[in-house]
């Protein structure tokens, strides 16, 4: 027998990024919420890389900029194809910044915590189990035996979205629509943070590295600089990683720590955090058929927004906005009366006119090339290659040109070369 | 744990940084039976991040307690032996920083 | 009628962490989060099943800095009824003696009482005296190593369990077991549970003000232990010994007889 233990306006899923930030404008604008977090405290579970794009977080929280929990804000970013010890580096520095880098345990902590000040209730240490349906609408949640009922729910449930799949409205998640994550967070000298990357106080610095950083397998490494911690870990495609991998990944990480330059740059580092998390791939193309159904929304990472450009990730600002647009979905619904999919169908609207869909959508190609194994190993090596004839000199000094065509020799044809990089520019 | 440049450590020796409130019943159950009979590839001892899955004689060795519960095993498991969920009362890893 | 159970329960530094400075030798605390102690919880769920069986209340009461309201919300969300957080900057820096005083004078403010449970020890001090030494206060008698209790006709039949054998002690009421550790595995928090302790916000605060204490029994001057000098352990050089082969039979043989050559016995 189930026992019903309360009624709310809305239920929300998970005090993520996505699940606070809808629980903060619902309950700003007066509807009784209640955030069900299966952590011990709301950002105890969560783990990312390490930067957020902050202007869509300014809109939905006012006081952002004041308040939140920011370590950096990102001025320079980097982006290198590493072979061996050898890296060629793009970089571009700017004083103008529009992300930061943040703890993401700390970020959700003070989203959940706004959304509390404002009158949601958040309650933690209890996992959610199944939706609560009557004649196939969505009424509530169950967890244990216990039903706690609502007119909505928003599922923020994030990536392994049991709840969609046990209750069938996805199909079990597959290794190709995913990425796995591994991080370490090294505490490093503020000083020294400072001195070894060239950053001026509360200037921080994004990094992704492509190459043979990732044990062969597709995807790529990532560094981020928080104000006494440094964050190093990489994201492999899964459904690749299960083909290829041969070495534990763990090791493979520590396989590039303990590798030159990191070794260095790290030097006198403690490390203070190990995490791992998985990271969803296939944007548009795992999202479930419908992102709302009678009395249900689903928001963030359990709907598949995210987008991995490989030299950037964006998960947070996209997780935390669709969150935004489903409260002021619902609101929109509760003035005409009801939440039955027809009224909710506005999620759907509101979603396709906000940055989330575009990007997604224009950058859908971008996917398939991210994984292609040319741009994790094979261009690397030949960019990498160049760089070595171009700048190594001794006597004589080659030209650009000279230097390509021997790096692609038995490789590819600089025809297809040119062919994939403008394939690849076309797509970002 | 001390990083030292170049000195590489044990995947133990970084799960022992994080904070744990650790289960007495396990969240994930796996099936020795199908390690053992149908899996030759046992992709999990090298993708499970916590190394939870460990080779023993002809099958398989897994333990709860140092899960970071990424959810990578029960979703590369190609003989669905994992039976998975999150643990309960906020049990399992405490991430600080995230 | 049923049982008026109190339950005493720790909030402690998650001591699961080993995380050194390696320039300093320091351990980093920061960020450390405190739980309320494994083993009280054991003693918890000994009190919920025996509320379950012969009705009554579970009241818990813990003493410690505010940020323990997390540990009996907890708690709370495991279905004990009322929580008191006995809090207060003069009752800081409290040995045994002092700590069990007051919990003892708190524990008289909330009769009648039938039996009062507790954990066996704490994980970060680890003495297993405050349960002796409260039911010494409040001169009641009390057990240990307890892994289940009956009540009948006025009696706890308290079961406890030593080497090898169990024991079964009959205990009048009122009177204090402390509950055997790894016995009676806590159960999960409830949504229930939980959601109500957000909406209703029952947890109790006492401070000195309730218990008028007097300063000379409590907190800091009320601890007689002086701590005279702290002798670090020897540390034992390790000898580096690796097993080189792959069978996992032989590496068990291989390490207990490495065992037995540094003087360990079997018996
Ligand atoms: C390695 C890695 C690197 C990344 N790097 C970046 C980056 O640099 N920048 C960026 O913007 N994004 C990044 N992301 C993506 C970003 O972390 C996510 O997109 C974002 O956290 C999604 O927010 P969410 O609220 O949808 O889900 P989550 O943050 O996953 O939150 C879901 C919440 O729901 C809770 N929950 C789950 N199931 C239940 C249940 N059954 N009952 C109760 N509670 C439940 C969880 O405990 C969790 O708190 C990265 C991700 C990974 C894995
Ligand atoms: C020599 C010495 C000096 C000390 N000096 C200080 C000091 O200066 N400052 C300081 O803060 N601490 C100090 N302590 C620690 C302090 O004495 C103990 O933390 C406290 O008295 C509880 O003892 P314990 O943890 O060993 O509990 P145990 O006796 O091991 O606990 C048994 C059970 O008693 C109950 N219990 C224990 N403590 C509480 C509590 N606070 N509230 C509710 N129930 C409880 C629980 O059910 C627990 O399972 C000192 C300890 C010693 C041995
Ligand atoms: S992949 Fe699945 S079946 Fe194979 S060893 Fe691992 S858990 Fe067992
Ligand atoms: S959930 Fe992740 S960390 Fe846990 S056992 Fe599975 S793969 Fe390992």
């Amino acid at each position: 027998m189930l026992n019903i233990v309360g009624k709310f306006d809305v239920v929300v899923v998970g005090a993520g990024p996505a699940g606070s930030s809808a629980a903060y404008t619902l309950s700003k604008n007066g509807f009784k919420v209640v955030v069900i977090e299966r952590g011990r405290t709301a950002g105890s579970k969560n783990l990312y890389g390490g930067r957020v794009y902050s202007k869509p977080l300014e809109e939905i929280y006012p006081e952002f900029k004041r308040e939140a929990p920011i370590e950096r804000w990102v001025k320079r970013e980097r982006f290198s194809m590493m072979v061996g010890g050898e890296l060629l580096t793009l970089e571009y520095y700017s004083r103008n910044s529009t992300s930061f880098t943040a703890y993401l345990s700390r970020l959700a902590g003070w989203m959940a915590q706004k959304a509390e000040e404002a009158g949601a209730i958040i309650v933690t240490d209890v996992r959610v189990d199944d939706l609560y349906t009557e004649d196939g609408i969505v009424k509530g949640i169950v967890s244990g035996g216990d039903v706690l009922k609502a007119d909505v729910v928003v599922d923020a449930e994030g990536v392994n979205r049991l709840i969609l799949e046990r209750h069938g409205l996805v199909p079990k998640l597959l290794p190709r629509q995913v990425a796995l994550g591994v991080k370490e967070t090294i505490r490093l000298d503020k000083q020294k943070i400072e001195d070894r990357f060239g950053l001026l106080p509360e200037e921080g610095l994004a990094w992704f590295i492509i190459g043979n950083v990732t044990g062969g397998l597709p995807g790529g490494a990532f560094l981020y600089t928080n104000t006494t911690t440094v964050s190093l870990g990489m994201v492999v495609f899964l459904e690749e990683a299960c083909k290829k991998v041969q070495k534990h990944v763990f090791d493979i990480l520590e396989d590039l720590r303990t590798s030159q330059p990191f070794s260095d740059i790290l030097k006198d580092g403690v490390l203070v955090e190990y995490g791992a998390h998985l990271t969803p791939e296939a944007g548009l193309d795992m999202a479930p058929k419908k992102l709302y159904t009678d009395g249900l929304l689903v928001v963030g990472d359990a709907a598949g927004f995210l987008l991995n450009l490989g030299y950037t990730v964006r998960g947070v600002d996209f997780a935390a906005y669709s969150g935004y647009l489903a409260a002021k979905t619902i609101i929109k619904a509760h003035s005409e009366g009801n939440f039955k999919a027809e009224n909710l169908s506005v999620y759907q609207k509101l979603l396709e006119e906000s940055f989330i869909i575009r990007e997604l959508r224009r950058h859908r190609k971008i996917a398939k090339l991210l994984r292609s194994s040319e741009l994790f190993t094979t261009y690397p090596e030949i960019f990498v290659d160049v760089a070595r004839k171009l700048f190594n000199i001794e006597y004589t000094s080659p030209t650009l040109l000279q230097s390509i065509r021997e790096s692609i020799k038995g490789k590819t044809s600089l025809l297809s070369l040119i062919v994939k990089m403008l394939s690849l520019v076309r797509a970002l | 744990m001390s990083v030292q440049a170049l000195k590489k450590i044990k995947i133990t020796e970084a799960l022992n940084t994080n904070i744990w409130d650790v289960d007495s019943r396990p969240h994930i159950t796996v099936d020795y039976e199908k390690c053992r009979k149908l899996c030759d590839k046992k992709i999990c001892t090298l993708l499970c991040p916590a190394g939870c899955y460990t080779l023993s004689d002809d099958g398989i060795l897994f333990s709860y307690e140092g899960c970071l519960e990424c959810g990578t095993c029960r979703i590369v498991c190609p003989h669905e032996a994992v039976k998975w969920d999150y643990p309960l009362s906020g049990r399992g890893v405490q991430y600080r920083f995230g | 009628m049923g049982l008026n159970m109190i339950v005493a329960v720790k909030w402690v530094p998650n001591t699961q962490i080993v995380n050194i400075d390696p320039t300093t030798g320091t351990l980093i605390r920061e960020g450390i989060p405190s739980i309320v102690n494994p083993h009280d919880l054991n003693a918890v769920e000994l009190a919920l099943r025996l509320k379950e069986k012969y009705g009554g209340t579970v009241t818990a009461i813990s003493m410690a800095p505010p940020a323990a309201r997390a540990g009996l919300e907890f708690i709370m969300g495991m279905g004990v009824d009322r929580a008191i957080l006995i809090t207060d900057k003069v009752f800081a820096g409290a040995d045994t003696l002092a700590t069990s005083y007051t919990l003892a004078k708190a524990i008289e403010k909330l009769k009648p009482y039938d039996l009062l449970i507790f954990g066996h020890e704490t994980i970060d001090s680890s003495t297993a005296h405050i349960g002796a030494q409260v039911a010494s206060w409040l001169k009641i008698p009390y057990i240990y190593y307890v892994i289940d209790t009956e009540y009948r006709d006025g009696y706890i039949f308290a079961k406890r369990r030593l080497e090898k054998k169990i024991e079964i002690y009959k205990l009048p009421i009122p009177c204090l077991i402390a509950v055997a550790m790894r016995s009676n595995e806590p159960r999960p928090i409830k949504l229930e549970y939980k959601l109500r302790v957000k909406l209703e916000n029952p947890l109790e605060v006492w401070t000195n003000n309730e218990l008028q204490l007097s300063r000379a029994c409590i907190g800091l001057r009320g601890s007689p232990t002086r701590v005279e000098k702290a002798v670090p352990t020897p540390t034992i050089p390790r000898k580096k010994m690796k097993y080189e082969g792959q069978d996992v039979k032989e590496a068990v043989k291989w390490l207990v007889d490495k065992l037995l050559e540094e003087g360990l016995k079997i018996i």
